[in-house]
């Protein structure tokens, strides 16, 4: 349809080398500037409502994105996510109250002592494969609710922890400037791991344990990578929001916890870790801000999850693919 | 511990045991034919409890009428489920099915639970008794509700064995849970077989919910305990194991009414999680797993 055109050694061109650049670490110009716009928003919206309604969404979008590394890639479905976020949460939360920890280290010891569970998790799946391995962490996050609300001497049971602030002067425009950076560099972290070797593994194993095994792929060794890795961000996250919320239940720990990020992140898209980011930021703020649809939250939830199950598994990622294919395909490029 | 504990513990665990029995059926059942590890199984023993409450609290309907009632509605409310949702599932979804069956009992089970909070509220609707009587057993006076309930859950159990083993039909569900394809080649409509087992199943929780509406109030939540013990039950039986399921509904039952009174309610729970964790460790296929490699992993 198009002339053919003679080849020409393009010359470097600054925004499509920026291009490359940001490819490789998973970034592009469209979702930087949402970034951007979110980073200077502060700056108009003086509302502590809404920037706490945008640090929320940060909040189960990053969580959602953690989910999907695990969901999506491994295909392993987390069922006990909300306890080891809850984990992290009273690690970071029992430090701060218990120890005279500096409590940015707390919450390098939150992730950690999460880190360490899930490994410890994922050692118990080992031998279990498939429905097994989720209804696994369902029990060890159930388990994980129980001791919360059981242990009282440490706990205080369902009455819960108060946690102090990161710092005294702490203010909401902060907790959304950390929470973004961590937000990036988490996404550019698992993004790389993803694109590497590990996680050719990893998608290996999530497509077809069998033929990933026979090809020479160990699958344990891969699942303790990523189960750990996810867990111990779930922890850091966790820890983080303990600190932002002011205090920690074992309603943390709750199942339907879980439920909210495992819908965010199936509605954003398996495999895609952003979408989950997306999701967030449509539903969190939209819930919150018309009163009467907070009490449906996880009935909409519910409803959109199983819609997505059964219509369209790509969610917003592969909406996304779909869109840009599309244009590209309009402006008579070939799909990239 | 004296004597008359240990048969007071006895005694409890049993008639806790048999109802667990009956839930967990339900629940190898819709597992062992459709491959659904149902999350939501709960909700519909919540659902019998709902209906069973409206029947004889507020309608003053008699207390059998009342739990047949409930019977019928969470028949009717699993086989709306199954054509509403998993049928099209089943029909569209290319994915695997395993999961996303589970992924879809798992919102299912959130948009019940919320439903249900935001029908009846958040307040525990409950009664003291069906039946003001009590029953001599062993020496102990065990109230007749308690009584009833176990006989229910025997008969229950029974005429699903009955069911199961003795119609076309219920050989039919057997046959589609042991071979889907060869089912199908022999000419047993699968939809069919299908949406009568998830309505079976949820039936058989929807009586376990109504029949102890006078120890458990009908509550949003009311069917995550009941849920968990079932899913102890079935992991004990095996997954899909119907007769084990009746063995096991027993031992859980005397488990946690002993681990109850050793430790309390706090740390029973955490006991129970325990060692469901360390026998899916040791036995994944469970006590009394048949060793057969199915489609659910």
């Amino acid at each position: 349809m198009q002339d053919v055109k003679p080849v020409q050694v393009p010359r470097p061109n600054p925004i499509a080398w920026l291009n490359a650049g940001l490819h490789t670490l998973g970034l592009s110009l469209p979702f930087l500037a949402c970034v951007l716009i979110l980073a200077i928003l502060p700056i108009f919206v003086h509302e502590e409502y809404l920037l706490r309604l945008f640090v929320q969404s940060l909040y189960f979008g990053t969580l959602a994105m953690i989910f999907d590394f695990t969901g999506g890639f491994i295909n392993f479905v987390n069922f006990g996510f909300a306890g080891f976020v809850g984990l992290g949460a009273y690690i970071a939360a029992m430090l701060s109250l218990y120890t005279t920890l500096n409590p940015w280290l707390g919450l390098i010891g939150a992730m950690l002592v999460t880190g360490l569970v899930g490994f410890l998790t994922g050692l118990l799946t080992v031998r279990l494969r498939g429905i097994y391995v989720s209804l696994m962490s369902w029990f060890v996050g159930m388990t994980l609710e129980a001791l919360a609300t059981a242990m009282i001497k440490v706990t205080r049971g369902a009455r819960g922890i108060i946690v102090p602030p990161m710092y005294a002067s702490i203010t909401v425009v902060s907790h959304l400037y950390i929470l973004l950076g961590a937000m990036l560099i988490l996404y550019v972290i698992l993004h790389l791991i993803i694109r590497s070797k590990v996680g050719l593994a990893f998608r290996a194993i999530g497509q077809n344990y069998e033929v990933a095994r026979a090809s020479g792929v160990n699958p344990v060794k891969y699942k303790l990578i990523n189960f750990s890795l996810s867990c111990a961000c779930a922890g850091l996250i966790g820890g983080y929001y303990a600190h932002f919320i002011g205090i920690v239940t074992p309603e943390l720990l709750d199942m339907s916890h879980t439920m909210e990020v495992m819908a965010l992140s199936f509605i954003g898209g398996s495999g895609s870790l952003l979408g989950g980011v997306f999701a967030a930021f449509l539903f969190i703020p939209v819930f919150n801000s018309l009163e009467s649809l907070m009490n449906y939250r996880l009935v909409i939830y519910g409803l959109s999850l199983i819609l997505i199950m059964i219509f369209y598994p790509a969610g917003l990622g592969g909406f996304y693919q779909w869109l840009k294919a599309f244009l590209n395909s309009s402006k008579g490029k070939k799909p990239s | 511990m004296s004597i008359s504990t240990i048969q007071n513990l006895l005694v409890t665990g049993l008639l806790r045991g048999g109802l667990y029995a009956l839930m967990a059926i339900g629940l190898a059942l819709v597992f062992g034919v459709m491959n659904i590890c149902h999350f939501a199984h709960g909700e519909y023993y919540a659902i019998g409890a709902y209906a069973a409450y409206f029947a004889f609290a507020v309608w003053g309907l008699n207390p059998i009428l009342a739990i047949l009632i409930a019977a019928l509605i969470s028949f009717l409310a699993g086989a709306i489920t199954e054509k509403a949702l998993f049928y099209p599932l089943r029909k569209l979804s290319k994915g695997p099915w395993v999961m996303n069956a589970f992924l879809l009992t798992a919102g299912l089970s959130t948009v019940l639970q919320s439903g249900f909070q935001l029908g009846f509220g958040m307040q525990y609707l409950g009664i003291t008794q069906y039946w003001n009587a009590t029953v001599k057993v062993f020496g102990m006076n065990i109230a007749a509700d308690r009584v009833v309930a176990f006989g229910i859950a025997l008969v229950s159990i029974a005429g699903m064995w009955l069911f199961l083993h003795r119609t076309r039909t219920g050989r039919a569900i057997r046959a589609v849970s042991q071979d889907e394809r060869g089912a199908q080649l022999v000419g047993i409509d699968l939809d069919w077989i299908q949406t009568l087992t998830f309505s079976v199943g949820s039936m058989l929780a929807g009586i376990g919910g109504a029949s102890l509406l006078s120890l458990n109030p009908a509550y949003p939540f009311s069917g995550s305990a009941p849920l968990i013990s079932s899913w102890f039950v079935v992991t004990i039986a095996g997954l899909g194991n119907v007769e084990g399921a009746i063995v096991g509904g027993l031992l859980v039952g005397m488990f946690e009414s002993v681990s109850y009174f050793l430790l309390g309610q706090g740390w029973q729970t955490v006991a129970s999680l325990v060692l469901l964790i360390l026998l899916l460790l040791f036995k994944p296929s469970g006590l009394f797993g048949t060793g057969i490699k199915s489609v659910w992993e």
